[in-house]
């Protein structure tokens, strides 16, 4: 997923630095006031439209997901500078809800999968349950990496757990 | 003559500005170096240096675009320079306060003070130094709130009341031609959401100080949470808009046509007001008990925010210099590339405003990727360009010009492999504020650190040019 949103945006980058460029070195001039009004509302409205369409499909797609009833339930507690996974091993192809929580200050459940790609994370917080909802597709040993600065060991705060296929 | 309102104190200002950005720099290549395993830093003296990295550069950052503004607001309406002075003194008194609470109290809680943090540090800081860091901030708020009300009540007088300054009642009608210039829009505008994030700020800072003397005094995280975010968004974006009015100003002198005040101008001007202060939930979005909705709009305000600026400013910028036949000097080049910087920067941005894409890319390196973007090649280059063009009369006889060709293209090449680097990075998966990196991340950093000694490089020279330019001009005088 990473390596095409890369892809997507350094696109979108380029294609703004390209509309730099040209504009730098053309020698003629833009045209008209009208002209240039005419082509800016155009860029409003495409602009407009496509962030409607992007947010409606993002949105509906991509938010967070909330658990079924049957999902396993993993509690989370983050601390300065150790992570607690109630569980070693977690079911393959099984919803799974991890409620994280800290013990003292904010931390980031990051987790990462066997060939080290961040899948997904969510905040622990003092006070506070987040329920993080993953459907794990691999077996293999997962780590937990803390992605929230929380003091002086906060690179040390890592943890793992292994997903197996349920019995 | 030009008219320079209170130049010497903005002279001075950038002089500072610009030597701190330097050395904010000189700590960001050495926190690179470090993460590469060029050189071995000990964790808690990475982030001392991490957390006096990032409250130098947007410190920095907000002083050159506070002086930016000062200077051409002054040239609309009488600003009284007391307040400037005292805006200073109380800002170099809270830098004092930061740099003692860091590299003497050891404070490394990073730049956000992020509660509980600041007052839990496991032993690396004590209550002391936190408080005198949050002090030092207090401080800082102070003096742009100061700033904020004698413009404000300024320019509130000259354009028939604060709304008149606003440039609101142009929205639909008016005579355009008694419209505020774009700088006066720009600043009332700034003013409003600027001050707004200083109160959210100043009331989560005493909240923290009071946790820290008084432990029993509890604080909600996630409301504190929410504060601290709001205010760190809103006070960086603002460093921006009060630097681009450095284009609105300059840029007409080499295109010979005026950066006027349209109804579209006041309309962005407007919903940018709206925007700034509703896109921080954005920072928040793996905070999954904040109530859906607020996510939500989190993402659809990232995308939001970045129409005003597309539409407006960089689409105008565009049109005033295409074939205009301007003449292409450093101040010319560096303001065109801060609104491209700015512009690109805001891509990568909001596409991590996405939750979908927030999930795996929140809290990596390509957060740093993108804020460089739009803050080494933005809002440092509009203040750079701002700074050769104060000095320019005098030093343009002098100039070397192929050492400040040399210095540009090193500048923009080296910021945009510097900032590349971090989003291939984050799209790694590489964490940010880590201090120590694993083997296979090194090589990253590495290559990052080599762009970074570009951008040290030439920004060295920037600061050099500027200065020989001010000695150069008040020898003369």
């Amino acid at each position: 997923m990473q390596s095409s949103i890369l892809i997507i945006t350094l696109a979108l980058m380029a294609l703004v630095a390209g509309v730099f460029l040209f504009v730098v070195m053309s020698k003629n001039s833009a045209g008209t006031a009208a002209k240039h009004n005419k082509i800016r509302y155009q860029l409003i409205s495409l602009l407009v439209i496509a962030g409607v369409i992007i947010s409606v499909v993002s949105l509906r797609y991509g938010s967070h997901a909330l658990a079924s009833s049957d999902a396993v339930v993993i509690n989370v507690v983050g601390g300065q500078w150790w992570w607690e996974i109630d569980r070693e091993t977690v079911p393959l192809n099984k919803e799974v809800e991890f409620r994280i929580t800290s013990e003292d200050v904010n931390h980031g459940m990051g987790i990462y999968n066997s060939d080290f790609q961040l899948i997904g994370q969510a905040q622990g917080m003092p006070g506070y349950t987040n329920k993080l909802v993953m459907v794990f597709d691999k077996p293999g040993t997962y780590q937990v990496l803390c992605l929230e600065f929380c003091g002086v060991a906060h690179h040390d705060m890592i943890n793992e757990f292994e997903v197996v296929a349920a019995e | 003559m030009k008219y320079e309102p209170q130049a010497g104190a903005v002279k001075l200002t950038m002089l500072l500005s610009g030597t701190v950005f330097l050395l904010m720099m000189i700590f960001g290549l050495v926190l690179r170096a470090s993460q590469g395993n060029f050189i071995e830093l000990d964790p808690a003296i990475f982030y001392q240096i991490l957390t006096a990295h990032g409250a130098g550069m947007v410190g920095s950052a907000a002083l050159s675009g506070g002086a930016i503004m000062w200077y051409f607001v002054g040239k609309y309406t009488k600003l009284n320079p007391v307040i400037y002075w005292l805006f200073l003194g109380l800002f170099l008194a809270g830098v004092v306060l930061i740099l003692g609470s860091v590299f003497i109290g050891e404070y490394g809680g990073a730049w956000t003070f992020l509660f509980p943090l600041p007052a839990i540090s496991g032993g690396a800081w004590g209550v002391e130094a936190a408080v005198i860091f949050c002090l030092g901030y207090v401080l800082i708020g102070v003096g742009f709130l100061l700033y904020y009300l004698e413009m404000g009540y300024r320019i509130g007088k000259k354009y028939n009341g604060f709304s008149g300054a606003l440039g609101w009642r142009y929205i639909v009608n008016g005579d355009l031609e008694k419209a505020p210039p774009p700088t006066v829009i720009a600043a009332a505008s700034v003013i409003i959401f600027n001050s707004t994030g200083i109160i959210f700020g100043a009331i989560v800072l005493v909240a923290s100080i009071v946790n820290l003397l008084l432990p029993e005094f509890a604080v909600d995280a996630l409301l504190a949470k929410n504060a601290i975010y709001f205010f760190g968004h809103v006070f960086v974006n603002a460093t921006i808009y009060m630097a681009v009015t450095a284009v609105y100003e300059i840029i007409p002198e080499y295109t010979g046509k005026p950066w006027k005040t349209s109804r579209l101008f006041a309309i962005g001007w407007a919903l940018v007001v709206v925007f700034v202060q509703l896109v921080y939930f954005h920072h928040v979005l793996q905070d999954l008990v904040m109530p859906a909705w607020m996510l939500a709009l989190g993402q659809i305000m990232s995308y939001a925010s970045g129409i005003p600026l597309i539409g407006i400013t960089t689409f105008s910028l565009c049109v005033y210099i295409k074939g205009s036949g301007m003449k292409w000097d450093l101040t010319s080049k560096l303001l065109v590339l801060s609104v491209a910087g700015w512009t690109i920067g805001s891509i990568p941005a909001v596409i991590d405003g996405m939750i979908a894409v927030n999930k795996v890319m929140h809290n990596t390196l390509w957060v740093p990727g993108h804020f460089h973007t739009y803050l080494l090649l933005g809002e440092v280059a509009m203040a750079f360009g701002f700074s050769v063009w104060l000095v320019r009369g005098k030093a343009k006889k002098t100039a070397n010009n192929l050492l400040e060709r040399l210095t540009f293209n090193i500048y923009a090449l080296g910021g945009f492999g510097f900032i590349l680097v971090f989003l291939w990075s984050g799209a790694s998966s590489i964490p940010r504020r880590w201090a120590v990196h694993l083997e296979e991340w090194h090589f990253h950093s590495q290559i990052g650190t080599v762009f970074a000694v570009g951008v040290v490089l030439a920004t060295a020279v920037l600061v050099m040019i500027y200065t020989a330019g001010l000695v150069r001009r008040e020898t003369k005088k």
